[in-house]
């Protein structure tokens, strides 16, 4: 069940950068970006996406569940907090499993770093910095009501299929109202690798 | 009782300490089962172990292990990446907390015991299981350092944990999210036991002794309550810790033998290719059914995601 939470629309962003840079100054992680910005056709679109942790629910956090230390906590309102400084290893585990990328490693410090959600700001009811600063509204911090009220007929999705297998989150996307009942791709399986197709 | 000798030099004042090692010794057994019956570290701690046991791999490397152990669990160079003035605390603590050990539990179980045929003066003599390992004067510079072992301990001690205090009232990325019995109570322990420790030379030396039994009995305490605390709390990480060298042993012999794995897509490497294995074969374990996705470096997952939306969702992300 989906809270105050954050609701990416990709269609909405303009790869502006300004959450990457507001995301530096959280102070949980300063002076470290935890989001990504990717730009997914390079060179032949501007389509940008914005990733922050998607706060996966169902399996509950995968990051945390391949995790050999038992470093990464999820909190009782469902934020995956980023792993504990004590116990993390830096065997690079949930950088890997993460099915959205999420997760960061600094191999020097032997130490996961991740989005928490602006768990400094979000555990006052505050929005996280990313969408405190997007000017477009492509990062959205609030309830699904409010970003309805704003947006009317706006529909969000929150489960993600990878191959045959799907992740429902706690952060959400926006989807088309025709496609709100169907998971969001998450890009397993792959169909096509730098122009060619890879399906067997 | 190992090596104690029948419990021959058993000082009884020290019976909670010793009651409060063995339910150390049982909640470490108890934590550490459970802890590597888990998927993702029971995986990790074979893989270590094999290594460990492999003659190859130390054929190939011999000096490997000891300097892991020596810059990981020792000298924990991986902390100064993340701050020096952290390294430089959590060593006070570190080798604080290591003397305190090799001085508290011999003592505990009657290991070490120091005899005298002479009274204070020279003469004195230390033995380890019965058998004597040095003489001394109990009054030179040695006798010193031996009598205050763990005073050094303290003194150790206390900047460092005082420093982490210090933080984790004032750094607001440590207190995001710190629990107070995780974060703070560890912390708070390490003083008490240390001042308390010191508190009991101070009042020997300048009161005569006064007040010695209340502070024998709260040094005690807090003692006690930090040793059965150990497995269940913040303190575990240093049971959890050794496992790290198994993992870079790990990783470190498949990267001699140049078992690199590279992403799928990009072709840049990800980690060794036993590592990604064992990644995918524990997401199994724990019926994570897109394992095959460990095989594209995040970037790329990131990007075929958002192809997908671009081309399945949202065409042009309208």
């Amino acid at each position: 069940m989906m809270g105050r939470t954050i609701f990416i629309d990709p269609g909405r962003c303009i790869g502006c950068q300004a959450c990457v840079s507001a995301c530096r100054e959280c102070d949980s992680h300063r002076g470290k970006s935890m989001i990504h910005l990717d730009y997914t056709d390079e060179g032949r679109s501007v389509a940008s996406l914005p990733t922050v942790c998607m706060h996966c629910e169902d399996p509950v956090a995968p990051c945390a569940e391949v995790c050999p230390a038992d470093a990464i906590l999820v909190t009782a309102d469902g934020v995956v907090q980023q792993a504990d400084t004590t116990r993390c290893i830096g065997c690079a585990n949930c950088v890997n499993a993460c099915p959205f990328g999420v997760p960061k490693i600094d191999l020097q410090a032997k130490l996961q770093m991740k989005c928490n959600l602006c768990y400094d700001r979000t555990a006052y009811g505050l929005a996280p910095m990313c969408a405190t600063v997007c000017p477009t509204g492509a990062l959205f911090y609030g309830t699904v009501e409010e970003l309805q009220a704003e947006r009317p007929g706006v529909q969000v999705a929150d489960i993600f299929s990878f191959g045959r297998s799907e992740v429902r989150t706690g952060v959400a996307m926006v989807v088309p109202a025709d496609r709100m009942q169907w998971p969001v791709p998450g890009g397993l399986p792959v169909v096509e690798i730098n122009g060619k197709d890879v399906r067997r | 009782m190992l090596g104690s000798r029948l419990l021959e030099n058993f000082d009884s004042a020290l019976l909670p300490y010793a009651v409060a090692a063995v339910f150390l010794a049982f909640g470490v057994a108890y934590r550490y089962m459970v802890w590597v019956s888990a998927p993702g570290a029971r995986r990790l701690f074979n893989q270590g172990w094999r290594s460990f046991f492999s003659v190859a791999n130390f054929r190939k490397a011999p000096t490997a292990l000891p300097r892991m152990i020596a810059t990981y669990l020792g000298f924990q160079k991986f902390l100064g990446a993340r701050s020096h003035a952290r390294w430089a605390a959590h060593q006070l603590i570190f080798w604080g907390c290591v003397l305190a050990a090799l001085i508290t539990f011999p003592l505990t179980w009657g290991w070490f015991t120091f005899t005298s045929g002479t009274g204070s003066g020279p003469g004195y003599e230390m033995r380890i299981w019965g058998f004597k390992i040095i003489g001394f004067d109990s009054l030179d510079v040695l006798g010193w350092l031996m009598f205050h072992g763990l005073d050094i301990a303290a003194v150790l001690v206390i900047p460092g944990a005082s420093y982490f205090l210090w933080r984790r009232m004032k750094d607001r990325g440590a207190i995001t999210g710190q629990r107070f019995a995780y974060d703070l109570v560890p912390l708070i322990a390490l003083i008490v036991i240390s001042v308390t420790g010191l508190l009991l030379t101070f009042s020997s030396v300048f009161l005569h002794g006064g007040g010695y039994e209340f502070l024998a009995v709260l040094h005690m305490v807090s003692v006690v309550f930090t040793l059965i605390y150990i497995p269940f709390g913040k303190f575990f990480h240093i049971v959890q810790r050794p496992a790290a060298v198994g993992m870079q042993l790990f990783k470190y012999t498949a990267r001699q033998d140049r078992e690199v794995f590279a992403c799928r897509r990009c072709e840049e490497p990800i980690d060794t290719g036993p590592y990604v294995d064992n990644l995918r074969a524990t997401m199994r374990d724990l019926s994570l059914g897109f394992d095959e996705w460990a095989e594209y470096c995040p970037r790329c997952k990131r990007v075929l995601r958002g192809s997908a939306y671009l081309s399945q969702v949202k065409k042009g992300f309208k």
